[in-house]
């Protein structure tokens, strides 16, 4: 059912979309720590789509910022974004839900919330500095050590959104089934 | 809806799409091999002065920097720290530079012009028996579903709030998943049911 | 499950015969859905122009209209479309058969009414320009050219519902099944709508939950427990379901039972 799957893959983008729309004030406790939502649809689209799908979610939804949408947190949008100094972890939420989706198949005996918090921890945050902090470091003219403690202060919040992630997961495991498509 | 286009019709507007693709590219290429302060501030002002042909709304499209200035001041500081400010300064004013010449093509170019010019780009998928027409259907998808979803989002607060009084936080996400998944399968059937994403050429 | 698809062969050779006399036939055609049985032993001949579907919520009246144009395909029974197995015939069923959802907002994708057109053209593979410039005068031709440029979450619900069907109608298919269309419509819109249908040339096999809309029909299905409970002219099938909906009315109402 390949109609199926782009509308899928497209949904997880616009997911990913909707989370940087949504006012702050949808999820309260993570307001003033200086992080989007945004990472929350990335982590989203790997755990609920698997490796392959939910990689093209994550690439379709930085295409269509590229075409000019301004639809990344803060409403920024467009070309420019790509030429910014944290350019690397936008490069580095395709591989990452790549990433998330493979740990979520491969770890298939574990219960969806554990599996899903290990998918989203390795994916969401572990690869995607793995690509941000060099990425950084790079653009910015600064040492791998330094661009990491500039990073670190986004660490907390993605502790958060990884476990957002295992129980969103989690439910929509138990109430809509068919939707849970990473371990077809 | 969503746009951050400047409304218009101006020279900028009128250039063709992948001709501004190409000159973005050039001048990426081109300041990558420029480190020096004094070549770099011409630069900016060039690049200032492409917003400020366009007139006042161009001009407001700086406030874009507004947005990525405590994450410039803090790169700034690394370098202050580590002993390299006058390396930062460069650095920073190369970033700028960059930064304004790419959104300076989004903010005059429609999306669609911009997606018919990186068209072609989608050939090779032919070779592979996978429509070229997917991405631009993809697009177009998620354009549709995003607005949607946002008031699917709204329409769970007000009935939780309805119900209890406060507003719905996270707690939220995953009915508002579970609903929205379900109208995706719909927009899938009626995908299908009018040929789907290959269309009826075959 | 691959992503994307293999093309299939270039060049296939049309298999159905859009004249077919009957465009349907079924032959104890039975449905389940995980496990659980929806349609039941449905053996029945479709001909004629205007044929109606009524049932009780969950009788099957949806899947049943689903299998018309391939979104389902039988688990027991023989059921041809347009003169071949529907199995064959499904790659080319989209075109012959037009199919319009309850709700237009699951089934318009594009952001304007022109774009919408269009892309029924373009699926049957105009290329972008003329579609446009096709779906302008198709739209003419319906009184609604002053609706091209709108974006379509702007129209009413009326209006909306419309664009879906001529979303649909501009690909000429010769069977146009509607799934319960008007049930969002108000009286004016559902009147409106109800006699543009009735002009069409299409067959058509319609879903609907008001008996009314029936009138100038030639033949009702009734469908219960997705089963056939009854299949004739109008009159008949109506009065006897009227009939036996005031029984059920009458017995102790019991809301677990809806």
């Amino acid at each position: 059912m390949a109609d199926r799957s782009l509308v899928h893959v497209a949904f997880y983008a616009a997911l990913i979309a909707a989370l940087g729309l949504l006012p702050p004030v949808a999820i309260p406790f993570l307001s003033g720590v200086p992080i989007t939502a945004q990472t929350l649809g990335v982590m989203l689209a790997g755990v609920m789509l698997g490796p392959v799908r939910g990689a093209l979610a994550v690439l379709l939804f930085l295409f269509i910022v590229a075409l000019g949408a301004p639809l990344l947190a803060g409403g920024r949008g467009g070309l420019g974004v790509f030429f910014s100094p944290s350019v690397g972890f936008l490069v580095g939420w395709p591989v990452g839900a790549f990433v998330a989706g493979w740990i979520m198949r491969a770890t298939g005996r574990l219960n969806v919330l554990t599996s899903s918090a290990i998918a989203a921890a390795i994916g969401g945050i572990v690869v995607v500095y793995a690509f941000g902090i060099p990425g950084l470091a790079y653009k910015a003219g600064l040492s791998l050590a330094e661009a990491a403690v500039g990073s670190a202060v986004f660490i907390p919040g993605d502790l958060l959104k990884v476990a957002v992630t295992a129980l969103v997961a989690e439910t929509i495991s138990r109430g809509l089934p068919a939707a849970f498509l990473s371990r077809t | 809806m969503i746009a951050m286009q400047i409304p218009g019709d101006t020279w900028a507007h009128r250039l063709p799409a992948g001709l501004k693709l190409v000159a973005v590219a050039v001048a990426s290429i081109l300041l990558f091999q420029v480190s020096s302060f004094w070549t770099l501030l011409p630069c900016l002002a060039a690049v200032i002065s492409l917003y400020a042909s366009l007139g006042r709304q161009g001009l407001a499209q700086l406030k874009l920097l507004r947005g990525l200035s405590v994450l410039l001041a803090c790169l700034l500081a690394l370098h202050w720290l580590s002993g390299t400010l006058l390396e930062g300064f460069a650095i920073i004013l190369r970033l700028i530079i960059m930064i304004l010449a790419a959104n300076f093509v989004s903010v005059t170019t429609r999306m669609d012009d911009m997606m018919a010019a990186v068209q072609p780009l989608f050939r090779p998928l032919e070779w592979l028996g996978i429509s070229s027409r997917k991405p631009a259907l993809g697009v177009t998808l998620v354009l549709r579903f995003t607005p949607y979803m946002l008031q699917v989002f709204s329409m769970l607060q007000e009935a939780y709030r309805a119900r209890t009084g406060s507003s719905g936080s996270w707690r939220l996400l995953a009915p508002f998943a579970i609903q929205s998944l379900r109208m995706s399968d719909h927009v899938a059937e009626a995908l299908k049911a009018r040929g789907g994403s290959d269309g009826l050429t075959r | 499950m691959a992503f994307w698809p293999r093309k299939s062969k270039q060049n296939e050779t049309r298999v159905c015969d859009p004249d077919a006399k009957p465009f349907a036939v079924f032959e104890n055609v039975g449905l389940e859905i995980a496990e659980r049985s929806v349609l039941t032993g449905l053996t029945l001949r479709l001909t004629e122009d205007r044929i109606g579907v009524i049932g009780l919520n969950g009788s099957g009246k949806s899947t049943f209209v689903r299998l018309l144009n391939g979104l389902r395909t039988p688990s027991s029974g023989e059921l041809s479309l347009f003169g071949v197995p529907a199995t064959l015939a499904e790659p080319e069923l989209p075109r012959h058969v037009g199919f319009v959802f309850q709700n237009p907002d699951h089934q318009a994708i594009f952001p304007t009414v022109e774009e919408e057109i269009a892309f029924g053209l373009t699926q049957l593979g105009s290329d972008k320009d003329e579609s446009r410039s096709r779906a302008r005068a198709f739209l003419a031709t319906h009184g609604c050219e002053a609706l091209a440029d709108r974006p379509i979450s702007e129209l009413s619900e009326g209006q909306k519902q419309l664009i879906c069907i001529l979303a649909v109608l501009v690909m000429e298919p010769r069977l146009l099944v509607l799934d319960e269309p008007m049930t969002s419509l108000d009286a004016l819109a559902t009147s409106r709508i109800r006699s543009m249908l009735m002009s069409l040339p299409q067959k058509i096999v319609l879903v609907s939950h008001d008996l009314s809309h029936f009138e100038g029909f030639d033949r009702i299905f009734w469908l219960e427990e997705g089963r056939l409970r009854m299949d004739g002219p109008p009159h008949e099938v109506l009065a006897a379901y009227r009939a036996d909906l005031d029984i059920k009315l009458n017995n102790k109402l019991e809301l677990v039972a809806l």
